[in-house]
């Protein structure tokens, strides 16, 4: 088969699989309320932008919006396993089934970028003294530019022969894509340019240091793995998909967790998902949430703003947290062992339901800090946040025991 | 061993397979006794695994029973399965363990003391040259070793009943000397072990009785003597047996 149409074949099949979903996001709740907070969130940065606080740190605020979307750079291959003995052989035509991939990438990236760029332009024209302030083309081109760097880079990292050199270089390309990120968004527009130029060119002379694949099959098959995987994941949050095939991750500083679990054949699979989740993406996940919560509610302290972002991030992180119930469900190593009955769906509404209330208290402890905050609203913040955390809680169970007894 | 023990493993006229209106087993019976090692051996497609994952409860049998030490898995599901360990085909592991930790894992959910499993494990890591990646993720292992996971990782239960298939794909030499001394150890101690491999030559030796399976019906069943008799090749080696009891199968 030609290479260019078998990639475009997988890449069907794939989100074949994906499509029948969707309807079933739209009819879920979460969808709605996404709506929901879509709409609020319009009216209140339309409020916001006509009165922007004075002293605010615009500029240090896009960097942390716009750096992260301009480094991120992703590609799915729909490479399969088999590929190392079906397609290896036609190595030197592969480009043509590789050039999509990396196009559509940085593409579909890009799109993304530049709607948040556009959404918060009119803030980055509001930023006033204190840097330089680019017009709207420019400033696009150069992010476009910066981008293209970074898929490269990513690109370059795949091909790295060794796992810490690869890290090393991921490192790399943060610092260097952030720090010009950072020029173009302070410095007038001929500094940059220079910086740029100079950085770019040290990045792409370092890049051909280490020793690197032609094509880096493993590499890609593991990515591709990753990628399809994290999809499933975000679809996960709506309806009840397999979790499997995510990436792992070993975080050795926190493999003592799950080890003082009471050694009882009842706890055997608490013992496993303990560990599933500390090597999770989901851990990742909800760190950042819990984190981005903790300083967005604690700002709003002050105003109503504060307790309806804490509720928010309490649902989102139950929200998250339950599919902690996908992992391992279809695997049938369990089956393999004598587990007893309904230990799996106890092991995950017991660590769900922990995660939860951890969260929802850590969320609002920036609340309750931060002076200048209401009591009542604080501490009737909590109370809320306690019930949405027990609502949830309450509909797991009732959820997960119907599916038991199908 | 004495022949009035109850059997660890009872088959009695099993047939199933994946869909009923086409069995892949036609009532299929035998029997593996405490301190037993039973091979089950037969071609491609003849129906070692499909009986095994009857046996392990991961297929409902059409008609017939499964009874470890005289119960069914209807009637017990718990202790059915904690009388049991299985070493399948292909490596089934999990990404987010270690190799340590699939141990402890594995030990937890057969209620295993933590000292005796701290020994077991130690003793198997050394045995199957894992020490060194007993700390590594399986998704970072070999075939091999994450075959001999599968294996330490059933070893470290101690079940009454082994199932093993084909546990010696992929295993190097070392290995499958360890695992053939490790069976034969568990066997004196009194275990049980049902194992189907198509390296004939190696289980000849290791085996005390053969059920040989063709097209989902057992042609013959017994020590090598028995089988040898009922093939018309006494005194032949394994593989003669199973060739001419198969050739007449056709």
């Amino acid at each position: 088969m030609e290479l260019r149409s078998l990639r475009s074949r997988r890449k069907a099949d794939f989100w074949g699989k994906v499509l029948p979903y969707l309807p079933y996001v739209f009819q879920s709740g979460v969808a709605v309320l996404m709506l929901l907070l879509l709409i609020a969130f319009s009216a209140w940065y339309t409020a916001f932008l006509q009165n922007i606080p004075p002293g605010l740190p615009i500029r240090w605020i896009l960097l942390v919006l716009w750096g992260p979307l301009t480094v991120y750079a992703g590609f799915r291959t729909y490479a399969q396993p088999a590929d190392v003995i079906f397609l290896l052989p036609q190595e030197t035509k592969i480009t043509t089934y590789l050039t999509p991939a990396f196009r559509n990438g940085l593409i579909y990236k890009l799109i993304g970028l530049y709607i948040v760029v556009l959404l918060a332009w009119p803030l980055y024209q509001r930023s006033g003294e204190g840097g330089a302030i680019q017009p709207l083309w420019l400033m696009l081109l150069a992010l476009l530019l910066l981008k293209a760097l970074s898929a490269y880079g990513a690109w370059q990292e795949l091909r790295i022969t060794t796992s810490r050199a690869r890290a090393g270089y991921r490192f790399l390309r943060w610092c260097f894509v952030l720090l010009m990120t950072a020029a173009w968004i302070w410095q007038p527009a001929w500094k940059s340019a220079l910086f740029t130029v100079l950085v770019s060119l040290n990045y792409a002379l370092i890049l051909r240091f280490p020793m690197k694949h032609k094509v880096p099959w493993d590499n890609l098959i593991t990515a591709e793995r990753s990628a399809a995987a994290r999809v499933m994941l975000v679809l996960g949050w709506f309806v009840d998909v397999p979790a499997e095939g995510q990436k792992v991750i070993r975080r050795r500083w926190l493999s003592g967790i799950g080890n003082r679990i009471p050694w009882k054949p009842t706890d055997a699979y608490r013992y496993l998902l303990v560990k599933t989740f500390v090597r999770s993406e989901l851990l990742g996940i909800v760190m950042r949430l819990t984190l981005l919560g903790m300083v967005l509610a604690g700002w709003n302290n002050k105003s109503w703003l504060g307790p309806a972002i804490y509720l928010l991030f309490v649902f989102l992180a139950g929200t998250q947290l339950a599919s902690l119930r996908q992992a391992h469900r279809d695997s049938p190593a369990a089956s393999y062992y004598p587990l007893p009955v309904g230990a799996r769906k106890a092991a995950a509404l017991r660590l769900c339901s922990r995660l939860l209330f951890a969260m929802t208290v850590l969320l609002w402890l920036p609340m309750a800090v931060i002076p200048g905050g209401d009591a009542a609203l604080t501490f009737g913040s909590l109370a809320a946040g306690l019930l949405l955390a027990f609502g949830m809680r309450s509909s797991w169970a009732r959820k997960w025991n119907e599916e038991e007894e199908e | 061993m004495s022949g009035s023990e109850l059997p660890v493993l009872q088959v009695e006229e099993l047939s199933g397979g994946y869909s009923l209106g086409r069995p892949v087993l036609h009532e299929i019976s035998f029997e593996v006794k405490p301190g037993e090692m039973v091979g089950l051996i037969g071609l491609n497609g003849a129906g070692k695994s499909t009986t095994m994952k009857h046996i392990l409860g991961l297929m409902a049998p059409h008609r017939g029973e499964i009874l470890i030490s005289g119960h069914t898995r209807s009637e017990a599901p718990e202790a059915y399965q904690s009388q049991l360990a299985f070493v399948p085909e292909s490596p089934l592991l999990y990404e987010e363990l270690t190799v340590r930790e699939h141990l402890e894992f594995a030990a937890r959910a057969y209620g295993v003391e933590p000292g005796a499993y701290q020994e077991r494990a130690d003793r198997l890591l050394k045995l199957f040259h894992m020490e060194e990646k007993a700390d590594s993720l399986s998704a970072h292992l070999s075939k091999g070793m994450k075959q001999k996971v599968m294996i330490m990782c059933a070893f470290v239960a101690r079940p009454p009943l082994y199932i093993i298939d084909e546990p010696f794909l992929g295993l190097d030499p070392l290995g499958i000397r360890s695992l053939l001394d490790f069976m034969l150890e568990m066997k004196q101690s009194g275990a049980s072990i049902l194992l189907s491999s198509h390296i004939l030559s190696t289980i000849e030796n290791y085996c005390d009785r053969f059920i040989v399976l063709h097209r989902g019906k057992v042609l013959a069943q017994g020590t090598l003597a028995d089988i040898g008799e009922q093939a018309q090749a006494s005194g032949a080696s394994l593989e003669q047996i199973f060739y001419a009891l198969v050739k007449d199968g056709e």
